[in-house]
């Protein structure tokens, strides 16, 4: 019985593994087929000895304006959203994790609203509205309805945070004759500190994700994100999808992220286990 | 200060202000130059990039005219959008020599609207049947001569060759659809200045000629395994395979350079022997002994209507669709000039064989355009859904059955 | 209610403090908190209450973005008009069919892959770093990967597929493109799955689990006489989030299919009304009815599942 099992938790976390990496690995391998072996036709996982690029195709995606462009959009677009979210969704969530105040409910309820919203169904009216106020295709212009769609996943997970949070201390510095603001500001902050960063790096992977908005919400290289532009890409001949270099820009697009993953792994299980699931 | 405009983009130091063109990706480093060589002392004129197809170009630029955008000041168009964009009072006007004689009439048709100008033809393209000649040889096909859809699909199922098109659910599969009905005398729709009444005229025998050739090919052995999904890119690996024979190809003109550009010996190229196998010949019939209407596309630069400098703007627009540009844009990437002299100037005649270029002019001058309406991507988008999957064609309900949607369409009683 | 001398307890989260009770500090405690709330709540209604309403007026109207000037109320004539239109209940039925299967997938496997996590003694580390990485990755770049896996010309999948012919067009035909689709979605999502089933197995007591093995359970019985029902609130918790999300499938199916072959989702649908073919009348109506669809399905997956959106509120 217990070898079986043993044997089991082997096997299965070989196919874990295999699973998470193997469409990884698939995109990495398409990033190294030369361009001429694509039009051609280069079925198969790996290149072939004659069909391989080499670093050619990273070269040219990075050499590309329109996709440098892109990361710098999504970059200074998803940082700055994280960090107005990240604040934000502290003071609420601090708001309804630690005080009684009337609406508490209907701030809850609507965060929870939110999370479930169906996205494409703002299209329009944001397009409308953003035109009005002229700011349309910039950056502001993602910079909000990012910060509005990762607030609800940001407020949970906070909360949780801070629920677990020695409120003793926060006590003590009230008796000490502190405000709720000071005791606030003085001794939870430190530490909520790393339920803040673990909602920080899931709201940045929300707005990285982003696609709807970053297609509909943009027109030109100003403000397009990565996935848009991912998706309009274009290489040096627009009749031939250019595959391979698309992989080698889904592979740049993807380093930020598996960096992150690595180093802080454990904080983002957390934040996502907590934040959701509350038993 | 609610609705008091957008701020604009351009401008920049010293009051020498940019004009950007929004270009589509064919040819993109010669439009580079040609806007720098046509950018003065007075303004300067740079290259913004739009995405790949022809539908994501349009939205692009639809979505930020209908913001009032006075960045966007010139922008190349695919022809069968100007309808609409004119419709919108999206463009400027331009002047009335923009176009003239020597204008192609395939181009020169497609820029007027409502008897005004609203765009310069800049370049003009079209298709011609492309084939090995071993293969054609083999088939005992005579390419001296007009051949049909039925010939070239039992000629290349027959011998082991393939016969490439563009039916992916997208504008070029109109293309095709457009052409096949067009050579058998009909339309898909008449009467489209009368907007969203005009009248839909794709239930016709020129209409089941069309989806009968469709479905004789996805019955076919020449069909290509990705059929379903091809686009002017896939189809192109077929002429030379691994193995078989090759194929018989309806592409654009861009279709030598890319060829020519890939002799050599690596992966994925060809030798001069393969490349001198590389055959051309008029557009195909739909119907024996009845002429062929080839495809017409190209590019044509419009003048934002929300422009600041509409002067330098009509300006700058001529000078990127003059002779010169023209020409470039043939030698450099295989894009046909819109001008008739063009095709006889040196470059071009170097560049190119005599036979070919005669058969662009001919194909351009004598070509169907898609149907011209305010409404063209609504009818366009419309008929890609009823007549894809290509497999599904079939000449007895396809093309009524489209007939009813295009028209439920268009009186807004059918979503898209 | 409180009690002056509440310690703190388990969940002892909105405990009152210690202090008597004292209405101007409750008043200042009210105002504060409604004070820290304010700027989120009102950020997270700009954007979808107020656009949401305006969508509702919109929707009255014949309003296309190509004709602003042609703008003509027409009352709820969009509304009968995709409401009898079979494209919207096509597209509803397959984003129905996408969401019950990708769903059911990502839960079989996400618990399976939650199991060997839990019990998993070595490189704990390593698997949940790899586990993360699908979740991380951009949808757009996943459906890419698989399209391109899938392809028949530059693809791994054909040739790996013994029983297929190398030539066999994914993309051809609704059955084998939709699964192309799902396949892409489940990838990405099933490790999020695996992870929030992950938290609800550790809250399962291991006394119970050793208690029901002394009785002579079978691991089976185990499963679902112990494990299942103890981790109830987790699971419908995770189905109830992962249900909606995949019912608003968008990215996957622009990437892989542009929507051919009968592939479009509800969200599509709306998206080429409106941004593709600027009809922002009909395209407002089918956005609302994109809302209430969605309304309408959290609702009955609270009541069939008896989900506890207490929980899920974090009220406890």
């Amino acid at each position: 019985m217990r070898g079986t099992n043993k044997v089991g938790i082997g096997v299965g976390f070989i196919l874990i593994m295999v699973w998470c990496l193997l469409p990884v690995a698939w995109i990495i391998s398409l990033s190294f087929k030369s361009q001429e072996a694509i039009t051609a036709g280069s079925p198969g996982f790996l290149p072939t000895s004659g069909g391989s690029a080499g670093f050619q195709n990273y070269v040219d995606v990075l050499n590309d304006e329109q996709f440098r462009r892109a990361i710098f959009n999504s970059i200074g677009i998803c940082l700055i959203a994280t960090a107005l979210s990240v604040i934000l969704a502290t003071l609420a969530a601090y708001a309804i994790a630690r005080l009684e105040f009337k609406g508490k409910r209907f701030v809850l309820t609507t965060a929870l609203a939110i999370a479930m919203f169906p996205v494409v169904s703002l299209v329009s009216p944001l397009f409308d509205m953003w035109r009005t106020l002229g700011i349309y295709d910039t950056w502001i212009g993602l910079i909000i309805p990012y910060m509005s769609f990762t607030l609800p996943l940001a407020i949970w997970t906070l909360s949780a945070f801070f629920r677990e949070i020695p409120w003793e201390m926060e006590q003590a510095a009230q008796v000490d004759g502190a405000t709720s603001w000071q005791a606030f500001r003085k001794v939870i902050v430190p530490l909520a500190a790393p339920g803040v960063f673990t909602a920080a790096i899931l709201t940045f992977f929300f707005a990285w994700n982003d696609f709807v908005f970053g297609i509909s919400l943009t027109s030109t290289e100003a403000a397009r994100p990565i996935p848009a532009a991912l998706s309009f890409f274009v290489g040096a001949d627009p009749f031939n999808r250019p595959a391979s270099l698309l992989a080698a820009g889904a592979v740049v697009s993807t380093i930020p992220i598996i960096l992150i993953v690595l180093v802080f792994q454990r904080k983002i299980v957390a934040g996502l286990t907590s934040g959701a699931v509350k038993g | 200060m609610a609705g008091a405009g957008l701020l604009t983009a351009c401008g920049g130091d010293g009051g020498k202000p940019t004009l950007n063109w929004y270009i589509n990706p064919d040819g993109q480093d010669t439009l580079a130059s040609i806007a720098e060589r046509c950018s003065t002392d007075e303004y300067d004129v740079v290259t913004q990039l739009l995405p790949a197809s022809a539908t994501d170009q349009r939205t692009q630029l639809a979505r930020r005219l209908a913001a009032e955008d006075s960045s966007t000041d010139l922008m190349s168009i695919d022809p069968v959008f100007v309808p609409e964009f004119a419709n919108a009072n999206w463009l400027l006007e331009l002047p009335a020599d923009t176009i003239d004689d020597d204008t192609l009439q395939g181009a020169a048709d497609t820029v007027v609207w409502e008897d005004a100008i609203y765009a310069a033809p800049q370049w003009a393209n079209t298709q011609v049947l492309w084939y090995r000649r071993s293969l054609a040889e083999a088939a005992g096909l005579d390419m001296s001569e007009p051949v049909t859809w039925d010939q070239v699909i039992d000629a290349a199922g027959e011998n082991g060759g393939t016969v490439g098109v563009q039916a992916n659910q997208y504008e070029a599969y109109v293309v095709w659809i457009n052409s096949l009905i067009a050579g058998a005398g009909g339309e898909i729709i008449s009467d489209t200045e009368a907007g969203r009444d005009a009248t839909v005229e794709i239930d016709s025998e020129a209409g089941r000629d069309a989806a009968a050739i469709i479905q004789k090919l996805a019955d076919s052995d020449a069909r290509q395994p990705d059929f379903t999904v091809s686009n002017e890119g896939t189809t192109l690996a077929y002429m030379y395979p691994a193995d078989g024979p090759g194929e018989f190809m309806t592409n654009w003109t861009f279709v030598y350079a890319n060829y020519q550009g890939l002799i050599g010996d690596g992966e994925g190229q060809i030798s001069q022997d393969e490349f001198d196998d590389l055959g051309w010949a008029r557009y195909p019939q739909t119907v024996e002994g009845e002429e062929s209407r080839p495809p017409i596309g190209g590019i044509e630069i419009g003048v934002g209507a929300y422009t600041d400098e509409p002067d330098f703007a009509r300006e700058a627009a001529l000078c990127v669709t003059d002779e010169q540009a023209q020409e470039e844009l043939a030698v450099n990437d295989g894009l046909m000039p819109s001008r008739s002299s063009v095709y006889d100037s040196d470059a071009l005649q170097e560049n190119f064989p005599t036979d070919l270029l005669a058969l662009y002019r001919d194909s351009i001058d004598t070509g169907a355009p898609r149907p011209k309406s305010a409404f063209y991507n609504q009818i366009s988008v419309a008929l890609q859904q009823q007549w894809h999957s290509p497999e599904d064609v079939d000449p007895e309900t396809t093309p009524a059955r489209s007939a009813d949607f295009v028209t439920a369409v268009l009186e807004g009683r059918a979503l898209l | 209610m409180s009690t002056v001398t509440a310690p703190a307890t388990k969940d002892g989260v909105n405990e009152k403090k210690a202090v008597p009770p004292d209405s101007d500090r409750m008043k200042a405690e009210n105002r504060l908190g409604q004070r820290l709330v304010a700027p989120a709540l009102a950020l997270m209604l700009l954007v979808t209450a107020f656009p949401m309403l305006r969508s509702l007026y919109l929707s009255l109207f014949d309003y296309s973005l190509t004709a602003p000037d042609e703008r003509e109320f027409v009352g709820l004539q969009n509304y009968i008009t995709a409401l009898s239109d079979s494209a919207l209940w096509l597209t509803t039925l397959n984003t129905v069919f996408i969401m019950v299967v990708t769903v059911a997938f990502e839960l079989v496997i996400g618990f399976a892959f939650a199991l060997v996590m839990h019990r998993v003694v070595f490189a704990r580390g390593l698997i949940r770093t790899s586990i993360l990485i699908p979740y991380g990755i951009i949808t757009v770049v996943s459906g890419f990967a698989w399209q391109f896996a899938f392809s028949n010309t530059n693809g791994f999948v054909n040739s790996w597929l013994p029983f297929l012919d190398s030539t066999f067009n994914w993309f051809g035909q609704y059955g084998s493109a939709i699964a192309a689709i799902m396949v892409s979605e489940i990838w990405k999502t099933t490790p999020f799955m695996s992870l929030l089933l992950l938290a609800g197995l550790a809250q399962v007591s291991e006394d119970m689990v050793e208690a029901a093995k002394v009785d002579g359970a079978t691991w089976l019985q185990r499963m679902t006489k112990v494990v299942l029902p103890n981790m109830r609130a987790a699971i419908m918790v995770a189905v109830l989030f992962r249900a909606l999300d995949a019912y608003r499938v968008f990215d996957n199916i622009f990437v892989m299919t542009n929507g051919a072959v009968g592939t479009r989702s509800v969200s599509f649908l709306t998206y080429q009304q409106v941004v593709e073919q600027f009809q922002f009348g009909i395209g407002s109506a089918l956005s609302v009815l994109l809302f209430l669809s969605v309304l309408l399905i959290a609702f009955l997956i609270v009541k069939l599942f008896k989900v506890d959106l207490a929980s899920a509120r974090q009220e406890k």
